[in-house]
């Protein structure tokens, strides 16, 4: 039952996701268990500095060994962003498959293929390249004051060239309201300095692609994806392939997080050396390339926000400068985000905000679950437990008090994506969650004197669903879905959305199947790829099952009214009269008038009548943009345990709550949650990618062996992790329901760091908060 | 150099590397592309298979190390056609997310319960420790270890 009392029949129900049983048999295929005959071995020559020119470069030896070799001189001098999800006047260009000026250590410079990837090292090896060694800049600070390295002398906004200064790569500035009469009016006004870190997305499937070069001059691309769509027209872009050649595969993604929305650089590469090479060619990065090959975005906040007595934020100000490494994945974008995150969370009558992304010679950043929103809402949840102290309230109260709800404008995505929230589960969450983790008996900040330490902290935040918006914007959002009927009662579903393991297309499944009143079990997910589909722009921004499934939904409207048009015909009814229902034993729907005995045919009967009669296939194309983007609302509450002697932290207990609308996937719902509180309890307390001054490399080199992760034993027990939805109905989604997958991590890191900081009385603002820091600020704290 | 070993319950004979890896044996030249690379070094376990019921890394196993062993894959589990009850418990649970990591837990877990039917969560957990997932948080894939062992305990 869902909140507007409608009962569902497939949706909420547990079901066992359909890749289920090639998943656990070992025969679901990633991009890396395809392979070809014939095919070559490709290898990458990266820079092993973080600054350079490459003076010359001599590839004769590799060439002499058989080995195909390309360098920057061999791709079409195309400047570009590997991310194609915004408009060109809101996209800075700055990259090149292959370049002669490498920017940060593991910055491709040249390739090889070859018939092993014994053969294919050799020939790596035996390039030779004389560097012009340059200064490198790592320090996003450092890196904006005048006359040091620059980094770009021009990019290219659109399609017009733009001048670098300073390396700032792009800036937003958005004000609304009298910022000084706010502050003027607070009674508390806190000002504090947050920092994050740079994470890796440790995704567990490394980046890979296989590209065969088709007789017609296209080529086919399996490869690491979030968006087959964007990947073929970056393709076309660079190589000029007529976009109906370039063929790339929708395969399951081995995670991600955010690491495919832009092509990866695999890919290009790997479709240069085919075409040179006349042969299929595959190029799998190890786990060392991988980490050279992408990060999160590090984000230094300066925040102010002022509160009157009674617990109401007056004003806020916010200056963020984010390291965004050595190239443009999607930093403008983001800096619309981030105001988006900071005042969606609560309602500031004024606020002014600066952004700005910055250069330095590090692997290049892009969007990691929750694209800035974890980082944000760590900033701010972090300050209103400090403000809600300060007027002597209780956080809980002060969040209920200020929090962005029903009725309220939301910039989710920006301050040019504005919506109504229509549904909105907040206080419920926060109410119940608070009972179930015992809010009311949490420990006094400090208070606690032993070796072993326990501390209850709240995060709340939300994410968007989608990026859709009312009018057209800077972001493309919009998804494709066709239905086909078969002389079985079969449903085929093609879709190019991909699932990066969350249940994405189950949950279409679920709704073409409720809404068709078919069993979920007839309705087959395809194998599809882009010729046969029809455009998705990407899976990111928790919009699979809201913007992908809306589509779906569609499509199966319209196929049921097909369905009940021609039923009519054979049955001498009327279509508006006619309903299907499933019918388990004959595995289909059958489409029966009410009450009148006798009127019924299966679908599949139909279908084949329609065949036999000429009457054409009963199908749907529907290409389908959402006209909102609404808040998915989480919030965690976690107990931690810190050791005072060893600074470590464990989690002891944690209560999550979700308001996604109508709960599609429960189980899957649930696993969202499970795995966004490990990576947001990575955030808080364990990882980050350090660099070496000397070098300009990463400190671990790219071995994950220093890049720890949660494992399961770092994890609380199964029963001392407390998940629970309260169901609300969006009106604008596929049968209410919303999105999760980066709502279901976005305050878990914070809600981490209040609970550290409940235990021991100290307040922490850099994460991550490790050991060291934590005896630090204990030591400190005396 | 020609080895001979059983895998999954087939013998074979292959002429392999003295310096190639199981793990790029098995997917590079027999096709079962089950067991994953997710790091090579002996990190992530994605690479999990069983060699003579012991749980190994194949990334960090050769190929000639397996000769006059059994070898036993994600592929060659369950019997008759019939998935293993951890298989089955992996799915009914929602253990599986993106999927990369199962078939190394699915080994990893195998091996835990031959060896110890009745483990407590926490056996489980510090069992499973070397096997990495970024997807699930771990708490189905623990739900879905803890199932198939009252399964198997109902069934002897
Ligand atoms: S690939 Fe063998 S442990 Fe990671
Ligand atoms: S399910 Fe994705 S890594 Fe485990």
């Amino acid at each position: 039952m869902s909140m507007s009392g409608k009962s569902f029949r497939v949706l909420g129900e547990r079901t066992a996701r359909k890749d289920g049983l090639a998943r656990v048999r070992g025969l679901e295929r990633y991009a890396s268990d395809y392979y070809l005959r014939n095919m070559l071995h490709a290898r990458v020559l990266k820079s092993p500095y973080p600054h350079a020119r490459v003076r010359s470069i001599d590839v004769s030896e590799a060439e002499g060994l058989g080995a195909t070799v390309i360098t920057f001189r061999d791709i079409p001098r195309v400047r570009f962003c590997p991310r194609l999800v915004s408009t060109p006047e809101a996209t800075y260009k700055d990259w090149l498959v292959l370049t002669d000026r490498p920017l940060y250590v593991g910055e491709p410079i040249a390739a090889v293929a070859a018939e092993s990837e014994e053969e294919a090292q050799r020939a790596l090896e035996s390039i030779r390249v004389e560097y012009e060694v340059l200064e490198p800049i790592l320090d996003p600070l450092d890196s904006m004051r005048p006359g040091g390295p620059q980094l770009h002398e021009t990019i290219l906004l659109g399609d017009e060239e733009v001048r670098v200064e300073g390396n700032l790569a792009c800036r937003l500035e958005v004000a609304e309201g009298d910022v000084e009469k706010g502050f003027g009016e607070a009674d508390v006004v806190l000002e504090r300095e947050y920092r994050t870190s740079r994470r890796y997305h440790s995704q567990l499937e490394v980046k890979s692609a296989l590209v065969n070069p088709e007789p017609d001059g296209g080529v086919s691309i399996w490869c690491t994806t979030q968006t087959i769509h964007n990947t073929r027209l970056l393709i076309h872009e660079i190589f000029g392939i007529p976009t109906s050649r370039i063929r790339v595969y929708r395969l399951p993604l081995g995670g991600s997080f955010g690491s495919s929305i832009h092509t990866n650089l695999v890919v290009p590469i790997a479709v240069a050396l085919a075409l040179k090479a006349g042969r299929p060619v595959k190029l799998a990065y190890t786990r060392e390339e991988d980490m050279h090959d992408h990060s999160s975005y590090q984000m230094i906040f300066r925040l102010k926000l002022g509160a009157k007595r009674d617990g109401r934020l007056t004003a806020g100000e916010l200056d963020m400068v984010m390291d965004i490494g050595a190239h443009q994945v999607q930093a403008y974008p983001l800096l619309g985000c981030v105001v988006g995150w900071w005042v969606s969370l609560y309602k500031l009558p004024s606020k002014r905000y600066r952004g700005r992304a910055i250069y330095t010679n590090k692997v290049p950043s892009c969007a990691m679950r929750g694209y800035g929103n974890p980082q944000t809402t760590w900033m701010v949840e972090s300050m209103v437990d400090e403000l809600a102290e300060a007027v002597g309230m209780d956080p809980l109260e002060f969040r209920l008090k200020n929090y962005v709800g029903k009725g309220d404008i939301f910039w989710g995505q920006g301050p040019t994506v504005k919506s109504v929230i229509e549904s909105c589960g907040v206080e419920e969450i926060l109410r119940r969650g608070a009972e179930l983790i015992g809010w009311d008996k949490r420990p006094k900040p400090g208070e606690q004197r032993g070796r072993y330490r326990r501390g209850i902290g709240l995060g709340r935040g939300f994410h968007t669903s989608s990026a859709g918006a009312a009018v057209p914007g800077t972001v493309v959002d919009y998804s494709g879905a066709i239905l086909k009927v078969n002389e079985d009662g079969t449903i085929d579903y093609i879709t190019a959305m991909v699932d990066q393991g969350g249940g994405s297309l189950e949950a279409h499944a679920k709704i073409i199947a409720e809404e068709l009143g078919v069993p979920l079990e007839v309705v087959n997910i395809v194998a599809a790829d882009t010729q046969t589909t029809l455009y998705d722009v990407c899976t990111h921004a928790s919009r699979g099952v809201y913007a992908g499934g809306g589509a779906a939904l569609r499509a199966a409207r319209e196929v049921k009214g097909k369905l009940l048009e021609l039923a009519a015909r054979v049955l001498d009814a009327y279509p508006h009269a006619l309903e299907i229902r499933p019918d388990e034993e004959l595995g289909q729907g059958i489409i029966y008038a009410r009450g009148v005995e006798g009127k019924e045919i299966t679908i599949g009967d139909l279908t084949t009548m329609a065949r036999h009669k000429n009457w054409g296939t009963i199908a749907s194309a529907v290409s389908f943009r959402p006209g909102s983007c609404p808040p998915h609302f989480t919030a965690f509450f976690a107990e931690v345990e810190v050791d005072t002697s060893t600074g470590r932290v464990r989690p002891v207990r944690v209560v999550a709550g979700a308001d996604i609308g109508t709960v599609i996937n429960p189980d899957l719902a649930e696993g969202q949650i499970h795995g966004g509180f490990a990576m947001g309890w990575g955030l808080a307390v364990l990882e980050d990618t350090p660099y070496d001054p000397e070098t300009g490399d990463l400190l671990c080199r790219g071995y994950i062996t220093d890049y720890k992760v949660p494992t399961a034993a770092d994890m609380p027990d199964v029963e001392d992790f407390k998940v629970f939805f309260v169901e609300t109905h969006e009106p604008t989604g596929p049968f209410g329901a919303k999105g999760l997958g980066e709502a279901a991590k976005n305050p878990a890191a914070a809600a981490v760091a209040n609970a550290i900081s409940n235990a021991l009385g100290v307040r922490f603002y850099e994460l991550p908060i490790t050991p060291d820091r934590i005896l630090k600020a204990l030591r400190e704290k005396g | 150099m020609r080895i001979e070993f059983t895998l999954n319950g087939r013998r074979r004979r292959v002429d392999v590397e003295p310096n190639q890896l199981l793990l790029n044996l098995l997917r590079d030249e027999l096709g079962l592309t089950g067991a994953k690379y997710g790091c090579g070094i002996g990190v992530c376990g994605a690479c999990t298979v069983l060699l003579d019921g012991e749980p190994v890394l194949s990334c960090l196993i050769l190929a000639v190390e397996v000769d006059g062993k059994t070898v036993e894959t994600i592929e060659g589990l369950g019997e008759g056609g019939r998935l293993d009850p951890l298989q089955e418990a992996f799915i009914e649970t929602g253990a599986i997310q993106c999927g990369f990591c199962t078939p190394g837990f699915i080994m990893a877990a195998k091996a835990l319960l031959e060896e110890n039917p009745e483990p407590t969560e926490r056996e489980i957990r510090e069992y499973l420790k070397g096997n990495l997932c970024r997807c699930t948080g771990y708490v189905n894939i623990v739900k879905a270890v803890k199932l198939a062992a009252e399964r198997a305990k109902y069934l002897t």
